[in-house]
């Protein structure tokens, strides 16, 4: 049972409205598991209904302020990522309708980068969406992305809009697999095929590929036999406050070295 | 179960009545905020206030809708303090399980949820 004592995008957007956790992305190398970025992950209001994600955004797309509320996601994470040590990759979520409907979100995100001292070559937007939106101003708005060197990821592949109009719009650096595909991947033979196959789609785009979700070694194995070289999930790390990442081991991993995207080439299309 | 109403009064007894009653309770205030709710989770029973913005508002037939798409087996009651005939059909045609007038007692209430979910909880 819940009850909330705040709701609404008032509380959402006041002081203490949006806390962040960092949850990190592994490199499965074969020296060991290597820190190679930090998601950040939003928690609405404490004790209301909205500190869910899941309630949160889809409260926050229902009220069609995706734009408000992801340029305070953005605020939020990169003060929060300000005190976390230099020089690691920090992903942000932001709706693709945000990116092609706010003229100036891209602006705000460089002064609020710049503010917080985080360079934007360490910079990952992950593209969400959940409704259709083919803009061309979507387009625009990666472009000008990828000349200030910030990569780009497609969030939640596999399921939903994130699918193979969105990778062709966004070419993205980085596919991120949706936990629906990689929970359970172990014993089932259509999640790796699906998994083997987005690995190779994604190679093809020369993107990296994250899988979501990874809570235990036997899914683990079904990733890394898939080819993939990224992991997030539970069996590394629950998202954590900054404190909490401080005082962990990961703090002190070196993070992998950078590509900023706009040094990625793409292969020539035979 | 979720309980959306506009007041506060209304949600807090509702919401200690029926956790009393051994229901799990879910609250909302906001047409959204019950719709983002419903969209995450799954209710057996979802009872809403017919006006959720105070004056000409008819959300809670909005929501009986919104249920109707995304969680067919759950149990809808509308309750509003300005049910007309026109309203009243309306809800039934939208999929409607109970309209209720307001005030309603909420030992009547309880048993009108125990009857639609096949339940007996509140002695």
């Amino acid at each position: 049972m819940r009850m909330k004592e705040l709701s609404g995008l008032n509380a959402i957007l006041g002081p203490g409205g949006l806390t962040a956790r960092f949850q990190p992305v592994i490199a499965l190398s074969p020296s060991g598991p290597v820190l190679h970025a930090l998601e950040s992950l939003m928690r609405g209001p404490s004790g209301t209904n909205l500190e869910s994600a899941d309630v949160l955004f889809e409260y926050v797309r229902l009220k069609h302020e995706e734009s408000t509320v992801d340029r305070a996601c953005v605020q939020t994470a990169l003060q929060a990522a300000a005190r976390l040590p230099a020089g690691l990759r920090i992903s942000i979520n932001v709706h693709a309708s945000t990116l092609g409907r706010d003229s100036d979100f891209i602006s705000f995100l460089v002064r609020t980068a710049d503010e917080n001292g985080i360079p934007l070559t360490q910079l990952v937007i992950e593209i969400v969406e959940q409704k259709p939106f083919w803009e061309p101003s979507l387009q625009d708005a990666l472009n000008r992305l990828r000349q200030l060197s910030v990569s780009i990821a497609l969030d939640d592949v596999g399921l939903g809009y994130s699918n193979y109009r969105m990778m062709l719009d966004c070419k993205p650096d980085y596919f991120k697999i949706d936990s629906y595909v990689v929970r359970g991947s172990h014993d089932d033979l259509y999640r790796k095929a699906v998994l083997c196959s987005i690995a190779q789609l994604a190679a093809k785009f020369n993107a990296q590929v994250v899988a979501e979700g990874v809570e235990d070694a036997e899914d683990l194995e079904a990733v890394a036999e898939a080819g993939i070289g990224l992991t997030q999930g539970y069996y590394f790390s629950k998202p954590l406050t900054v404190e909490e990442f401080l005082a962990s081991d990961w703090a002190h991993f070196s993070p992998a070295p950078m590509q900023p995207a706009s040094q990625i080439s793409l292969p020539a299309v035979s | 179960m979720l309980v959306v109403d506009d007041e506060e009064p209304i949600l807090f007894a509702m919401r200690e009545y029926f956790t009393t009653c051994g229901y799990e309770v879910d609250c909302a205030r906001e047409l959204e905020e019950a719709e983002a709710l419903i969209s995450n989770m799954e209710y057996a029973m979802v009872i809403a206030d017919m006006r959720l913005t105070g004056i000409q508002g008819a959300e809670g037939l909005e929501l009986v809708a919104f249920v109707r798409q995304r969680c067919f087996s759950a149990r809808v009651i509308i309750m509003t303090a300005y049910g007309t005939a026109e309203a009243e059909g309306e809800a039934r045609r939208l999929g409607v399980d109970s309209f209720l007038h307001k005030p309603q007692p909420l030992p009547e209430v309880a048993q009108i949820v125990e009857n639609l979910l096949g339940s007996k909880v509140c002695a």
